[in-house]
């Protein structure tokens, strides 16, 4: 009888555990495949990939030795057909070459809210003019980075086949040059099982 | 009776694996669909009361920003944080969209919910759609639960089946979804959605010629003449009409262009009127868009501003049921298919634009004629359709043949009884899309023009801006007794 009560009680905490959903902290670095949408692999390998071409192209190299240039990020165009957010793409390459001390940057995103401020300081009477930021002192940007972001979808039969090309760009403003460009190729097959629940 | 027992066990149980929320088991859908399409028809008193939405009168907008004004306009202090807003046919909707049908409970809320002026929800809905055909193109080729729908299938009706969103379904989610985004001022957002339809039109176009093969493959395997239903569905034949294939959608299409040639991409721009032009040859409309198109890419654009009226002509027909009693020794059985009627298909009508002079700017054309697509998609389901028929019928007359002889008079009658109410024809499709989907343009100066859109459901009057080189589209859907208009932010510019 007890044998047979625990067997029950095994069987049911076996089943209940079953149900029971479970929260987890994972590796935010792992490898994602739980579909072929775009995911946060994608994002690292793209960000991992620009970086560090970029710091180590010899033109690029030369011109960070005794200087922080100042860059702009422009959008990166989404031509994909996924809602993708490409600024947190750029924001991770944005922080990466922040951290690398070799470039500065300048936030075109955050313009009006600096201006509210400067506005603020100057004119409500309130700030300290000793201590006021002052109009006209910022910093032009010397560099914009800008790209386009593509993917070719196929889909046929069981399997699905996805494309992407994440194109990034630096351009002297100046002078119109694009002083640095590259790519970053990603393919991701799906096959269906052939059995599911 | 221990045998009736152990069959309903096992109904119960496949009904289980199967999810068995399908509404429509012994509720024919379109009676559940008319208490929604009725809800469209009335003002909807819960929404926010734009100047976008008119009914017959004056009404003048400039863009959707006025919503979002309504929506956030403080509530009246000591009145409850409303949950009236939300009418007892959506939030039956909502419930609905959780069960295995609810992939076109999920499509009937989007565009419920889009037309009654309720962007979010209409997003929400639609994604959640999207979502449904990812997991359903995702999904192992052999599934238990749609084994266990089969079988459950088999001894009830077509209905117990998960509803599969047919693509001409699918093209059109993703188009309102466009639109959603369009309204919300979104363009990255748009483009992306107007990117998936096409790409949805192109998966459609590749996987037709296999499926359809193999259907006919099957039904000889089974050893099923499909050609002796043919006179059947003579009105199948002549509602889908002159469309060449089910889910070829020029409405879509023109849509996109619109867009494209709006935003200086000249090339997709012509890719999707030349497709356009490809399912509607005759059609002037688009000969002149093409033409106007490949001389901007030469770098000859048309001075003035675009505007599109974008109509949506009442609601596509539903499914009849075409039942055909079958005596036999046994009893009577009923085989009960789905099928359109051409008496129940609407006529196109067209909406005209006149100026304020009463003069006529353009008259809408018909894009996509959803009825016809529908009965075309249902004509290529057919032959799969009859092999379950055929095996269902089978699967009754056995049943019925062991009632007979084993469990008496009652048994006999109930048996027959069952077989007679159970066998009901799918008739679930997307009810809410338009029976006709049409578009126009016209070039106007820029500024502020006022219009009068004239249907034989109603007219309307609308102040539209017009920019130079810009795009405005007005968004009409005329539904029984009420004319819905909203005009969508102008599109202007490089994206």
């Amino acid at each position: 009888m007890q044998r047979l009560l625990t067997i029950m009680m095994l069987g049911a905490a076996l089943v209940l555990s079953g149900c029971a959903s479970k929260v987890d902290y994972g590796d935010a670095q792992g490898r994602e495949t739980v579909n072929t949408d775009f995911g946060s692999t994608d994002l690292q390998m793209i960000a991992a990939k620009m970086v560090d071409d970029m710091l180590v192209f010899p033109p690029i190299v030369q011109l960070t030795q005794s200087r922080r240039p100042v860059v702009f990020v422009d959008s990166i165009k989404n031509k994909t057909t996924e809602h993708v957010d490409t600024e947190s793409i750029t924001d991770t390459i944005q922080s990466k070459l922040l951290n690398s001390g070799k470039f500065r940057f300048v936030d075109m995103t955050k313009v009006e809210s600096v201006r509210q401020q400067l506005d603020y300081q100057s004119e409500s009477g309130l700030v300290d003019p000793n201590t006021a930021a002052q109009m006209g002192r910022q910093i032009g940007a010397e560099f914009m980075m800008y790209g386009n972001f593509s993917s070719i979808v196929k889909r046929e039969g069981s399997t699905k086949d996805v494309y992407y090309k994440f194109t990034l760009k630096l351009m002297n403003i100046q002078t119109g040059i694009i002083e640095w460009a590259n790519e970053k190729e990603i393919r991701k097959t799906k096959t269906k099982s052939l059995f599911g629940l | 009776m221990d045998w009736i027992r152990k069959g309903c066990l096992a109904l119960a149980c496949m009904a289980m694996l199967s999810g068995c929320a399908s509404s429509s088991l012994f509720v024919s859908y379109p009676s559940q669909a008319a208490k929604w399409k009725a809800e469209l028809s009335h003002v909807p008193a819960t929404a926010p009361s734009v100047p976008t939405e008119s009914q017959g009168g004056q009404s003048s907008a400039h863009n959707d920003e006025t919503v979002e004004q309504a929506d956030a306009s403080p509530k009246p202090a000591g009145l409850a944080p409303a949950p009236s807003r939300v009418s007892p046919v959506i939030s039956k909707l909502e419930a609905a969209t959780g069960g295995a049908d609810g992939v076109l409970y999920l499509q009937e809320l989007g565009r419920v919910s889009q037309l009654q002026g309720q962007r979010e929800a209409s997003r929400n809905a639609f994604a959640g759609a999207v979502a449904a055909y990812d997991a359903e193109d995702n999904s192992a080729r052999i599934q238990v639960s749609s084994l266990a729908a089969t079988g459950t299938a088999m001894l009830t009706n077509d209905n117990a089946r998960p509803y599969i969103a047919p693509d001409y379904e699918r093209i059109f989610t993703r188009a309102y979804q466009a639109l959603n985004y369009w309204a919300a001022g979104d363009t990255t957002g748009t483009a992306v959605e107007l990117r998936a339809a096409a790409l949805e039109q192109r998966v459609a176009a590749n996987k037709r010629e296999k499926e359809i093969a193999k259907a006919a493959e099957d039904a000889e395997e089974n050893n099923v003449d499909v050609s002796q239903f043919d006179g059947y569905f003579e009105g199948l034949d002549a509602v889908a009409g002159g469309v060449k294939s089910s889910f070829q959608n020029a409405w879509t299409f023109y849509l996109s262009a619109l867009f494209w040639e709006a935003h200086r991409e000249y090339n997709d721009a012509l890719v999707d009127y030349k497709k356009a032009l490809e399912i509607h040859p005759d059609s002037t409309l688009l000969k002149e868009d093409v033409e106007r198109v490949s001389n901007a890419m030469k770098g000859k654009p048309v001075d003035g501003g675009m505007v599109a009226v974008i109509y949506e002509q009442s609601f596509v027909q539903a499914r009849a049921e075409f039942s055909l009693p079958i005596p036999t020794v046994h009893g009577i059985f009923s085989v009960a298919f789905p099928t359109y009627a051409l008496e129940d298909k609407p006529r196109p009508d067209s909406l005209r634009v006149l100026d304020t002079a009463m003069q006529p700017l353009a008259e809408t054309e018909v894009m996509a004629d959803v009825g016809a697509l529908a009965a075309k998609d249902l004509k290529e389901r057919m032959p799969g359709m009859l092999v379950r028929q055929t095996l269902r019928a089978t699967a009754k007359y056995n049943l019925q043949k062991e009632a007979n002889d084993n469990y008496g008079a009652f048994g006999a009658f109930a048996t027959q009884i069952y077989n007679l109410v159970s066998e009901q024809a799918d008739r679930r499709s997307w009810l809410t899309l338009p029976a006709y989907a049409q578009a126009t343009r016209f070039t106007l100066p820029q500024g502020e023009h006022t219009l009068l859109l004239s249907t034989p459901q109603g007219d309307a009057t609308l102040t539209v801006p017009v920019v130079n080189r810009g795009l405005t589209v007005i968004h009409v859907a005329a539904v029984p007794g009420r004319l819905i208009t909203r005009v969508l932010p102008v599109q202007e510019g490089p994206l």
